[in-house]
């Protein structure tokens, strides 16, 4: 699958949410979407291409925004496909992908807590590898290493 | 008794690592259960953010620390990818070797510590005695046991001693003969089938949705290999086959992974005859002044050269003895990666623990996590 | 074996001590050391000594014996380094051990914490003391030994219950629970097997059982009773493949996860020590006690200690065989092992106690045979 069937096939219900699709070595392609149109596109992916499996989620953060991207694969053509959407740094939210896939659970848990990428209508959405009440994002570009950083570790409720 | 919560973990003799597992339970019936991780991060994605690109190579390492040459070519063919590089033939060879190594050095202590969450004394002692000689393989090549930092931006760090294809030859030899051995142990005995038979099923419909991968996957009768599908670095050129059973249960991870390690020996002959009959470079010579050769950066001149870094984006796929590991890496320029993200194939694998603990007894916890195959070095990160 | 008991040499010592202290001192002390009520009461303190030393050498050695013999069957060697071939290690163990601080748990119930173990200990070692090992180590001379032995044996549950509960910890707790559940169905196999030799024997004294013995051991015979009787010790004794209650890989250490220090070696120790006391009840029950086969040579027999030394022998090959079970089979799951225990074990149980009774109206085996005395 090349990066134009995934345009071709994707165009028809996303329009003009659909940012592109860029080349993408080793994968079937890079698709950019608007963070509106996440649900849509990812039942498209899932249900028209056939990515069933979802393989991660992570964020980068840009300073000026932040990104969220998705592996997915799909076991029809064998290849990857990456999916990213770019969110405004101050209002960084977009809609979950657990209704799609499953596996996407954890990994927004752990977007969540390190990039600071709130995911809405997470069903679970608790710090995964940090401590609860860790109120700091460790993956943002303003999290520096090298400097103490004041922890505030709250009681956590069992 | 009434219903109540039990931490397993985070010091548990099930847990192999540090992660705790919460087990709702009823007498001896599991209702609910829910696994806490995040006891082993060390922000290793973090960390790698004010890394020159080959010093991230010792991260890896510890990220997973049964297969730390597997990851260390994960984020070497990420890496190479963003940085733009092209390794010699003979260093991918060697970095497949690795893998296949690493493999069967990781199912061996998968081995080890499943038996032994069974209550199988001896077997646990034979498969850490085997995966010695493994680990002195890797000893004589990189010069560690555990921790390598073998493998380099555009190669690897050095070639092989002379006369190791004869001793690898040797180690496979005794490994191939130990196989039939450890079935013998397990398969040929009551109680084991009688344990492990229909336990913690896994269908391949739910395996997909939970994101599960690797010997998981493939025993739930789903014939997905990365080495096969998505054939990375040289595995185009070998001739094995996928392990796959069909039954979903612990047996039949067992079965997957005992023939993954013979498919490795078979694979593990080819590549070593390859190595034998083409000498050549290990590490590429047309590489960034900055990424230096063979070790870390020469000076830092790279800083006055900004402007001239290329730019590009990273993804690589590799079938890590645990399953579909990823790394992701972000090349903005710099000696740093921007970013680096990686996908841990136990991280998926726990998250599904739901679907293949709620309805078996807490007896089967260790047996079940035990076919799991837990390191969660690479689930924390 | 002459007349030499384990007490009259016992009473011997004391009287000797006694008379020998006694010459030194004038007349009212030499009159009270000499007093035949403190000879005898020191006497039965003697005795004690060396029932105790006795019990507690033997399970130290026997624990290395289990770690040389675990060793050997995992290709490495066990203990090395303290004393010759690692002798001594457990005691260095043990007194490593006994160094250590013994805490316990805020919240859990100190009276039943500290009564359990040690009443599980004294129990092991009372059952010790009741068992024959030769003619003249015959402590008991009860003629029901052999029931007083296996009643004092089924207590454990209850301590081991009582110092799980107390612990206040859940992974105790279902070991303890496990632990209950267990020794009580796997009480009824091994008593039922116990039955089918005293039918045969015709007697509940073990001395009478091993003389019955003397060129008939039960273990052909009786072999259903036999195996049934091994298998219910395993479970008795919490051996692989019956070590659910303290399955370390899903309870951590089972009903004893609380203990550390001196209570743990209390544990450690009275586990052994009945490992040592279901090795010598499959010894005394089925495999002759300390009675020489025909072809060893007179002149051993006769020789005084014979009778012990070859009973310990035969102690630690039976011990072995546990060890060889213990390094080859994972362990069961607690259902399955009630289901072996009820399903299994007492059908057959059952059917060695008619065979026993089949063979005390035969009388003559063609392989084996005939019954030496008519039993019950």
């Amino acid at each position: 699958m090349q990066p134009d069937d995934v345009a071709r096939a994707l165009s028809t219900r996303l329009g003009d949410r659909l940012l592109g699709v860029e080349t993408f070595v080793g994968t079937a392609g890079r698709v950019r979407f608007r963070a509106d149109a996440a649900l849509d596109t990812f039942h498209s992916v899932h249900d028209e291409l056939g990515f069933r499996h979802l393989s991660m989620v992570g964020g980068i953060d840009w300073v000026d925004h932040r990104e969220v991207f998705y592996v997915v694969w799909s076991d029809d053509v064998r290849q990857y496909l990456i999916l990213s959407a770019d969110l405004p740094a101050d209002a960084a939210h977009i809609e979950s992908a657990t209704p799609v896939w499953e596996s996407a659970n954890w990994h927004e848990r752990e977007t969540w807590e390190l990039v600071d990428i709130t995911f809405d209508h997470h069903p679970d959405l608790r710090h995964l590898l940090m401590p609860d009440g860790y109120v700091f994002h460790p993956l943002l570009r303003s999290f520096k290493l090298h400097e103490p950083e004041e922890l505030e570790v709250k009681q956590r409720s069992v | 008794m009434s219903e109540m919560w039990l931490n397993m973990g985070p010091q548990h003799p099930m847990t192999h690592g540090l992660w705790n597992l919460r087990v709702k339970i009823d007498g001896e019936m599991i209702l609910d259960c829910d696994p806490e991780m995040g006891y082993l991060h060390r922000g290793i994605e973090k960390i790698s953010e004010d890394r020159h690109y080959n010093e991230v190579i010792t991260l890896m390492d510890r990220c997973c620390y049964v297969a730390g040459l597997a990851w260390e070519h994960l984020y070497i063919l990420a890496a190479e990818q963003a940085l733009h590089v092209t390794p010699p033939e003979r260093a991918d060879y060697i970095r497949a070797m690795c893998d296949e190594f690493q493999r069967i050095a990781s199912h061996l202590m998968w081995y080890a510590a499943f038996v032994q969450d069974l209550g199988l004394m001896s077997p646990f002692l034979y498969g850490m005695r085997d995966r010695d000689l493994v680990l002195d393989l890797f000893q004589s090549f990189t010069g560690a046991r555990m921790t390598y930092e073998y493998q380099r931006v555009g190669g690897v760090r050095s070639d092989l001693p002379a006369g190791f294809t004869d001793r690898a030859r040797k180690v496979l030899d005794w490994l191939d003969e130990r196989y039939v051995e450890y079935d013998r142990l397990c398969l040929g005995s009551t109680i084991f089938r009688e344990r492990c038979d229909d336990l913690g099923k896994l269908t391949a419909r739910d395996c997909i949705a939970t994101g599960v991968t690797g010997p998981m996957l493939r025993s739930a009768g789903l014939k997905r290999d990365l080495r096969k599908d998505r054939p990375y670095s040289i595995y185009k050129q070998l001739d094995f086959d996928v392990a796959v059973a069909d039954a979903a249960d612990v047996t039949a991870r067992y079965l997957v992974r005992m023939e993954e390690m013979r498919q490795s020996s078979r694979m593990l002959r080819q590549i070593l005859d390859w190595l034998d009959h083409h000498p050549g470079p290990v590490l590429a010579d047309r590489l960034p002044r900055w990424l230096g050769a063979p070790y870390a950066p020469q000076g830092r001149e790279g800083y006055l050269l900004k402007r001239n870094y290329p730019k590009g984006l990273g993804f690589s796929s590799v079938e890590e003895p645990h399953g579909e590991a990823q790394a992701y890496v972000v090349n903005e320029g710099g000696e740093h990666p921007y970013r680096v993200k990686f996908r841990s194939p136990v991280f998926a694998n726990i998250s599904a623990a739901r679907h293949y603990l709620v309805g078996y007894h807490v007896a089967d916890i260790p047996p079940i996590m035990g076919s799991v195959d837990v390191c969660v070095g690479e689930v924390d990160r | 074996m002459g007349g030499a008991t384990l007490f009259s040499v016992s009473d011997t010592l004391a009287s000797v001590l006694l008379n020998g202290l006694g010459s030194i001192f004038p007349q009212p002390i030499h009159g009270w050391l000499t007093n035949p009520d403190l000879i005898l009461g020191l006497a039965v303190l003697i005795f004690g000594a060396i029932l105790l030393a006795a019990s507690m050498i033997n399970t130290i050695v026997l624990i290395w014996w289990e770690r040389k013999l675990l060793g050997r069957f995992m290709d490495r060697r066990g203990a090395m380094h303290v004393g010759y071939a690692g002798l001594l290690q457990n005691f260095a163990d043990g007194l490593k051990l006994f160094r250590k601080n013994t805490f316990r748990p805020r919240e859990s119930d100190s009276l039943g914490f500290y009564a359990g173990p040690v009443a599980y200990m004294v129990t092991s070692l009372i059952i010790f003391g009741i068992l024959p090992i030769s003619s003249g180590w015959n402590s008991g001379a009860l003629p029901l030994s052999l029931l007083l032995a296996l009643a004092i044996f089924s207590f454990a549950p209850l301590f081991i219950f009582v110092s799980a509960w107390s612990s206040n910890n859940k992974y105790s707790l279902m070991g303890g629970m496990r632990s209950a559940a267990q020794m009580i169905a796997y009480e009824v196999p091994l008593l039922l097997a116990v039955v089918a030799v005293v039918v045969v024997s015709g007697s509940f004294d073990l001395a009478t059982i091993v003389q019955e013995q003397q060129n008939y051991w039960f273990w052909g015979p009786l072999f259903l009773a036999l195996v049934v009787f091994v298998a219910g010790m395993l479970a008795e004794m919490e051996r692989i493949p019956f070590d659910l209650p303290e399955a370390e890989a899903e309870l951590v250490e089972g009903w004893n996860t609380e203990y550390g220090g001196m209570l743990f070696a209390f544990f450690m120790l009275a586990d052994y020590l009945r490992a040592l006391v279901g090795s010598i009840l499959v010894v005394l029950l089925f495999l002759g006690g300390w009675t020489m086969p025909g072809w060893v040579p007179s002149a051993a027999t006769s020789f005084p200690l014979a009778g012990i030394v070859w009973f310990m022998v035969k102690t630690y090959a039976v011990f072995g065989l546990f060890v060889w079970i213990r390094a080859s089979l994972p362990r069961v799951r607690t259902d399955q092992l009630l289901r072996i225990g009820w399903n299994r074990m007492i059908p057959l149980s059952l059917a060695s106690v008619f065979l026993a009774a089949a063979l005390v109206l035969v009388r003559c085996l063609p392989v084996f045979g005939c019954l030496p005395s008519p039993g019950v």
